[in-house]
C-alpha cells in the first residue's frame, strides 16, 4: 500500500494526492432526515439547530442544481454520497494534540501543515479539518488572551449559541440557492471567528481542510464575524486525495464586518484537480459571502488551482455606507478542468466602493470563466466600482470567458469594466529562450508576472505558495 | 569561435541566405553590413535557433560543437551564444530582475555552477545598469514595459553583460539611438572585449565603428557575404553607399 | 404569455396555398416548441415580455388607411436631402404610390408578392438561411407569419450610388395590430449598397405590435452601409432580428439608433463567416419616460482573420430602462481574430436603470479581444469648462449629452442623414433638459 502511494507521488504533479490510512467511521451513502438527525445529534447540537438544518432540507428537496454556469459535469447522484465522515476517535469534543491520531499529524505534516504549534509558522494559528470534523486548533490560549474566538463552529453552537444563533445563515440564507441549502441541512464541521470590538488579531487564522474519505461529501461552515472596529487576516488551504470518482465539496463561507472592521481573507484552493485525462477531482461548489456594515471593508483574494469543476462567486454586499468590497483572483485551468468563477458586488450604501481584478489561465482542454455581478443599488450615491478581467490562454484547445452583469439604478454611481484577453506570445518565449530560460521556466515567469497585481494581495507565504502552485498545475502544458 | 560554411537558410519556405560562409576567431569583432533586405537579421535568427528560421544546407560550428544540431533556443544560449534584439519584446507583469535572475541561473546551472544567492546578485546587476547608464529602477520594472528605444537596446546590453556570452550578435543595437546613447552602447561592448570573447556587429550605419574598432567588416547582399575588409571598407560604404558593391557583384 | 403563444399559432396564416405555405409551417412548429422567453431566460433576464401577452396584437392591420391622401404622410419619415430609391410600407402594406419604381442598374427589387416561379424558388432558398429560428423564437413567429416582405439584390461589382431607403411607417388604426415585416439583401460578390431600414410611425398612432427580420448576405468583397432608424412612437412595441452573413474580405458597416418604447427588443448577429471579413458596428439607445429598450449583439467569429470593432452608446433618462447585451464569440478555428467592444453608458435620472453585460466566450488562443463597459454622469471638468465660459450648466449637460451620442453620428457615411438624425437627437435632449 504505502508504495504504490509513493508511486503515484511521484509520477503525479499533484503533491498532496495521497490518501491517508486511517480508521474511519463514515455514514452510508443516502440523504434523508434520520442521516441529518445523526449528524445533529452526533455534535449533540440543541434541537434549534437541528430545526434549521431540516427546515433547510426540505427547501433543498425542493430545488434545482443551477445550469447556467458554463461547466458541464455528469448530475451529482446525491443519494450516492456519505454525508459524515470522521476519524475515528476525534468525533466529539475538544482535545489536546496528544489525542490526535499520530497519522492524522503526519498528513498535516507532509502537507506542510505542522500542527505542533513549536514548529508552527510563527504568527498563524491554524484550524486543521479532516474530512467532516475539526481535528485541532493551535494558538488558542494566545488568542483567548486577546478576547479572540477561533475554534471549530461545532464547538461554538454549545459555547457561544448566541451569537451562532445572530449570526449563522445571516449572510448566506438557507435557501440562497441549492448547494448553500444542502450545506445547511448537512454541514458537518468548520472553523468559526469572532474579533471582539476594536481588536486587531495578533496573528493570521488559518483553517486547513482536507478531503480523504472516498465518497464523501465535504460540506464544511465558516462563520467570521469581525465587531466594529476590529481587524483579522483570514487563511484558507484546501487538499484532497487523488482518486478516480469525482467529490463533492459544498462549503459555506459567511463573512460579518460590522461598523469600522476589517477582513481579509485569503484562499489557496488546491483540491485535487482529476488526472490528465479528466478522470476524478473534486466538485466545488462553494458560497462565499461576507456583508459590510457602515465604513467595513471586505477583500477576497483567491488563488484556485485545483477541482475538477469549480462554481464559486466570493461576494460582498456593501449595505453600510462608506464601505468597501474587493475581490482579488487568479484561477488557473489546465488539462480538463472546468471553472466558472467571479463575485458579486452588490452597493446598497453611499459611497460604497468595489474593486475587482480577476486573472484567469487556461490551458490544455479547460475551460474558465468569470461571471460577475456589479450591483449599483438606488441608493448608492456615489458608489464607485473598477473591474479588470484579463484572460491568458496557452494553447489552442482551451476557452477563455467573461460573462460580467453591471446592473446600475442611481446615476452618481460609477461602474468601469475592462476585459481583456492575451496569450503567451512567441516573441515572448523566443527572448525568454534566447537567454537560456526553457520554455516552461518562461512560461511559468510570464504567467506570474501576469498575476503580479493578484499575489500582492497575499499574505507572504501564500505569494510563495502560490507561485510554486501555478509552476506546478502548468507542467506539461507547452511544448 | 564561429565557423560557418556556405549557409543556406529560409524564413516561412522563403530562402534568405543563400551560401554565406563566415569565421570569426576569438577575440574578434566582426561587422556585418548591408543594404535592407540582405539577410542581416536573418542571420543571427538562424543563428539563434528561432522557430521558422531553418538552415537547409551548409554548416555552422561554434566552439567546436554543430550549433545546428542543438535544437532548442536555450541550449544555444546557455553555451554561450547572445543575440541582442533589433526589436526587444515586453514581457508586462514580469520585472526584469526577476527574469534576469532566471536567465542568470540558467545559465551558470548550464556550466556547473551554483547559483547566485539574490543580494550578490542584486548588486551585481546594479552595478551593469550603472555601467549602461540606466536607472537601477528598471530593475523593478516589466522585462521592456514602455521602456523607450535607447532603454531597450540598453537593458539588451546590460544583459549581456550579465550572462558573459562567448559570442554576441548585436542586431542592429545602434539604430535609432542618439549619440550619447550610441557612444554608451559602444563603450559596453569594449569594456567586455577580451581574448576569448568575439562579437558580430551587425548594423546599417557606419557610426557604430567610429566607436567600436572592427577586425574585419563584411557587406552582405542578397543573402551572401560579398566583400570583406578592414575598416576602411565601412568608410567607403558609407561614403558611397551599397549602390556600387550590388553593381561590382553583379 | 401562454397565451399570446397559442393566440399566434391559432391566428397565423392556416394551410396557405401559396408558396411561402412550408416556411409559415416551419415556422410554426418550430414557435410552438420552443417556450415563449421568460425573465429566467438568460437573453431575457431583463426584458419582459408582458406588453404582448395580451394577445391583442395578432392581426393584421386592413390594407386600406383611412389617410386618402397618401401624400400627408411624407413629412413622419422624409429625410431632407437624402437622394435616395424609396420602398414604403404602411402597416405592413407596400404602399407602390409613394414607392420609386424605377432602380439603378444591378439593383433587383423584388416583391415576394411579384416573384415568378424562378425568383420565389431562390427567395425561399435565402429565407431564413441565416437567421437561426431556434436560437430567435420571433424570428420562427415572423415565419410563421410570412406573407409579404423584400428580397433585394446587387449585382456583382456592382456599386450603387444613391442609398436605398425602406420605409416602415405605423398609422393610427382603431384595432392593435402586427407588422410582420421581412427584407432579404443578397449582395454579390464585390457589390456594394447603403440601406436606410427606418422605422416610424405618425403623431396619432399608438397600438402596433413590430415583428421585424432583416437577413443580409455579402458575398466575398461584398461591402454594406446599413442604418437601421427605430424611431416610432412611444406606445408602439418593436421586436426585431438583423442577422448578418459575412464571406471573405466582406464588410458590413452598421449603425443602429433606438428610441425607447414601451417594448423594443433588437437582436444583431453577425456571422464572420469568410475570412477577412470586417464588421464595424455602431448603435445608440436614447430611452426616456418610462420606456424600455434592449440591444442584443451577438458577433460570431467562426474563421481566421476577421475583425469587429464596436460601439454602442446609450443615455437612459427619466424613469426608463436600458438593456445592452454584447456578445463576441470565437470559435476554436477563428485564430488572427481581432474583436474589440466598447459600450458606454449616462445614467441621467435617480429613477433610470442601466443594465449592461459584454461577453467574451473565446475558444482561440492567438486572438485579440478586449471590451470595455461604463455607467457614468457627465464629467464635471467638461460641465465646469463650459460653465466657466459662460454657459449656462442645463446647456452644458445638453451639449455634452449631444456629444456623447454625436462622436458616433459621425461616423455615419450619409451627410444627409446625418443632418436628419442630429435635430431629432438634440432635441430630445433639449427636452429633457426643461
Amino acid at each position: 500500500m504505502a508504495e504504490t502511494q509513493i508511486d503515484e507521488r511521484l509520477k503525479s504533479d499533484y503533491e498532496a494526492g495521497f490518501v491517508t490510512d486511517i480508521e474511519s467511521e463514515t455514514l452510508p451513502p443516502g440523504l434523508n432526515q434520520e442521516v441529518i438527525e445523526f449528524i445533529s445529534n452526533k455534535k449533540n447540537e440543541p434541537d434549534w439547530l437541528l430545526e434549521w438544518r431540516l427546515r433547510a432540507y426540505e427547501q433543498w428537496r425542493e430545488m434545482q442544481e443551477p445550469q447556467w454556469a458554463h461547466v458541464h459535469y455528469p448530475k451529482v447522484d446525491f443519494d450516492a454520497l456519505s454525508y459524515y465522515s470522521a476519524p475515528k476517535g476525534v468525533g466529539e469534543g475538544p482535545k489536546s494534540l496528544d489525542e490526535v491520531d499520530p497519522e492524522l499529524l503526519r498528513t498535516y505534516e507532509k502537507l506542510g501543515i505542522p500542527l505542533h504549534e513549536q514548529e508552527v509558522l510563527a504568527g498563524v494559528a491554524v484550524d486543521a479539518v479532516f474530512d467532516s470534523v475539526s481535528v485541532t486548533t493551535t494558538f488558542r490560549e494566545k488568542l483567548h488572551e486577546a478576547g479572540v474566538i477561533f475554534c471549530p463552529i461545532s464547538e461554538a453552537v454549545h459555547e457561544y449559541p448566541e451569537l451562532i444563533k445572530t449570526y449563522l445563515g445571516s449572510v448566506v440564507p438557507q435557501r440562497d440557492n441549492f448547494y448553500a441549502a444542502l450545506n445547511s441541512a448537512v454541514f458537518s464541521d468548520g472553523s468559526f471567528v469572532y474579533i471582539p470590538k476594536g481588536v486587531r488579531c495578533p496573528m493570521e487564522l488559518s483553517t486547513y481542510f482536507r478531503i480523504n474519505e472516498a465518497k464523501t461529501g465535504q460540506f464544511e461552515r465558516t462563520l467570521i464575524i469581525a465587531d466594529e472596529g476590529s481587524y483579522v487576516s483570514y487563511l484558507e488551504g484546501c487538499t484532497a486525495p487523488m482518486r478516480d470518482e469525482n467529490q463533492l465539496h459544498a462549503a459555506v463561507v459567511e463573512l460579518v464586518a460590522l461598523k469600522d472592521a476589517e477582513i481579509k481573507y485569503s484562499t489557496v484552493q488546491n483540491w485535487y484537480p482529476g488526472d490528465s485525462e479528466g478522470k476524478g477531482g473534486i466538485y466545488n461548489f462553494v458560497t462565499k459571502r461576507g456583508v459590510c456594515h457602515d465604513n467595513a471593508k471586505i477583500s477576497w483574494t483567491q488563488v484556485e488551482t485545483g477541482s475538477a469543476v469549480t462554481w464559486k462567486y466570493p461576494s460582498v454586499v456593501l449595505r453600510g455606507d462608506n464601505s468597501t468590497g474587493e475581490f482579488y483572483s487568479v484561477a488557473l485551468t489546465n488539462n480538463y478542468q472546468q471553472a466558472d468563477t467571479g463575485t458579486k458586488m452588490i452597493h446598497m450604501g453611499k459611497n460604497t466602493s468595489s474593486t475587482i481584478v480577476s486573472k484567469g489561465i487556461s490551458a490544455g482542454k479547460s475551460q474558465n470563466a468569470y461571471r460577475g455581478l456589479v450591483r449599483m443599488g438606488p441608493n448608492a450615491e456615489n458608489a464607485r466600482n473598477y473591474t479588470q478581467c484579463d484572460s491568458m490562454l496557452i494553447g489552442d484547445a482551451c476557452g477563455a470567458h467573461t460573462f460580467p452583469y453591471i446592473e446600475s439604478k442611481n446615476p452618481s454611481a460609477v461602474v468601469e469594466h475592462e476585459a481583456s484577453t492575451s496569450k503567451v506570445s512567441e516573441d515572448q518565449l523566443y527572448l525568454c529562450r534566447q537567454r537560456g530560460l526553457d520554455p516552461e521556466k518562461a512560461v511559468s515567469l510570464i504567467v506570474n508576472g501576469f498575476c503580479k497585481e493578484v499575489f500582492r494581495e497575499l499574505p507572504m507565504e501564500f505569494a510563495v505558495e502560490a507561485g510554486k502552485l501555478l509552476e506546478v498545475s502548468l507542467e506539461g502544458s507547452v511544448g | 569561435m564561429l565557423s560557418i560554411k556556405d549557409l543556406h537558410a529560409s524564413v516561412s519556405g522563403k530562402e534568405i541566405l543563400k551560401g554565406l560562409s563566415l569565421e570569426v576567431k576569438p577575440g574578434e569583432v566582426h561587422a556585418i553590413m548591408g543594404p535592407n533586405g540582405s539577410g542581416k537579421s536573418t542571420l543571427g535568427h538562424v543563428l539563434s535557433g528561432r522557430d521558422n528560421y531553418e538552415a537547409t544546407s551548409g554548416s555552422v560550428e561554434f566552439l567546436g560543437k554543430d550549433l545546428l544540431a542543438m535544437e532548442d533556443i536555450e541550449e544555444r544560449a546557455r553555451e554561450g551564444l547572445f543575440l541582442a534584439f533589433q526589436y526587444p519584446v515586453e514581457i508586462p507583469g514580469v520585472s526584469n530582475m526577476e527574469f534576469l535572475k532566471a536567465s542568470v541561473d540558467a545559465v551558470r546551472e548550464h556550466r556547473g555552477e551554483e547559483p547566485m544567492d539574490s543580494i550578490q546578485f542584486m548588486k551585481l546587476a546594479r552595478e551593469k545598469c550603472k555601467a549602461v547608464n540606466l536607472d537601477d529602477k528598471f530593475l523593478k520594472r516589466g522585462v521592456n514595459e514602455g521602456f523607450s528605444g535607447g532603454e531597450k537596446k540598453r537593458n539588451e546590453l546590460m544583459q549581456m553583460m550579465l550572462l558573459e556570452p562567448k559570442l554576441a550578435i548585436l542586431d542592429e543595437t545602434d539604430s535609432g539611438l542618439d549619440i550619447d546613447a550610441l557612444q554608451v552602447v559602444a563603450e559596453g561592448v569594449n569594456a567586455m572585449r577580451n581574448k576569448e570573447r568575439s562579437f558580430v556587429l551587425v548594423t546599417h550605419y557606419q557610426r557604430l565603428l567610429d566607436y567600436i574598432q572592427p577586425d574585419v567588416v563584411h557587406v552582405l547582399a542578397d543573402g551572401r557575404i560579398v566583400k570583406t575588409g578592414d575598416k576602411n571598407l565601412a568608410l567607403e560604404l558609407e561614403e558611397k553607399g551599397y549602390g556600387w558593391i550590388e553593381q561590382e557583384v553583379a | 404569455m401562454s397565451d399570446f403563444a397559442e393566440a399566434a399559432v391559432a391566428l397565423s396564416p392556416q394551410n396557405s396555398p401559396g408558396w411561402l405555405g412550408e416556411l409559415q409551417q416551419q415556422g410554426r412548429n418550430e414557435w410552438q416548441v420552443t417556450p415563449l422567453p421568460t425573465r429566467k431566460t438568460e437573453a431575457w433576464k431583463y426584458t419582459s415580455l408582458h406588453p404582448l401577452s395580451s394577445g391583442d396584437f395578432l392581426r393584421w392591420a386592413p390594407a386600406k388607411n383611412k389617410f386618402t391622401d397618401v401624400n400627408r404622410l411624407r413629412p413622419f419619415y422624409a429625410i431632407e436631402g437624402l437622394d435616395a430609391a424609396r420602398l414604403v410600407f404602411i402597416n405592413g402594406h407596400f404602399n407602390a404610390a409613394l414607392s420609386s419604381s424605377d432602380f439603378a442598374e444591378g439593383l433587383e427589387v423584388l416583391r415576394f408578392a411579384e416573384a415568378d416561379e424562378a425568383q420565389r424558388q431562390v427567395i425561399q432558398e435565402s429565407l431564413g438561411s441565416i437567421a437561426d429560428r431556434s436560437e430567435h423564437p420571433f424570428a420562427a413567429l415572423n415565419d410563421s407569419w410570412i406573407e409579404e416582405g423584400l428580397f433585394i439584390r446587387v449585382a456583382a461589382n456592382t456599386r450603387i450610388d444613391k442609398p436605398l431607403h425602406v420605409i416602415y411607417l405605423t398609422t393610427e388604426q382603431a384595432e392593435a395590430f402586427s407588422v410582420q415585416q421581412r427584407l432579404f439583401v443578397e449582395l454579390e460578390s464585390g457589390a456594394e449598397l447603403s440601406l436606410i431600414e427606418h422605422f416610424a410611425s405618425t403623431e396619432e398612432a399608438q397600438n402596433s405590435f413590430t415583428n421585424a427580420l432583416t437577413e443580409l448576405r455579402l458575398q466575398a468583397n461584398a461591402r454594406l452601409h446599413h442604418y437601421r432608424l427605430q424611431l416610432e412612437e412611444e406606445q408602439a412595441l418593436h421586436i426585431g432580428g438583423v442577422h448578418v452573413d459575412l464571406q471573405r474580405d466582406a464588410l458590413y458597416d452598421g449603425f443602429h439608433l433606438g428610441l425607447g418604447g414601451r417594448l423594443k427588443r433588437i437582436d444583431v448577429v453577425v456571422n464572420h463567416n469568410g475570412s477577412g471579413a470586417h464588421c464595424d458596428l455602431n448603435g445608440v439607445y436614447l430611452p426616456r419616460h418610462e420606456q424600455h429598450i434592449d440591444y442584443h449583439t451577438c458577433i460570431e467569429h467562426r474563421v481566421p482573420h476577421c475583425t469587429t470593432e464596436e460601439n454602442f452608446r446609450g443615455i437612459i433618462g427619466e424613469r426608463a430602462r436600458a438593456v445592452f447585451n454584447g456578445r463576441i464569440h470565437i470559435h476554436k478555428d477563428a485564430q488572427k481574430t481581432n474583436a474589440q467592444l466598447n459600450n458606454r453608458n449616462l445614467l441621467t435620472s435617480r429613477e433610470a436603470e442601466i443594465d449592461t453585460k459584454p461577453e467574451l466566450e473565446i475558444y482561440a488562443d492567438d486572438v485579440q479581444c478586449a471590451h470595455g463597459a461604463t455607467i457614468a454622469q457627465l464629467e464635471e471638468k467638461s460641465l465646469y469648462y463650459l460653465q466657466s465660459r459662460g454657459i449656462a450648466r442645463r446647456e452644458a449637460e445638453v451639449m455634452l449629452s449631444f456629444g456623447f451620442i454625436n462622436e458616433l453620428i459621425n461616423r455615419v457615411n450619409e451627410p444627409a442623414l446625418q443632418d436628419y438624425l442630429r435635430p431629432i437627437l438634440s432635441e430630445l435632449f433639449v427636452e429633457d433638459a426643461r
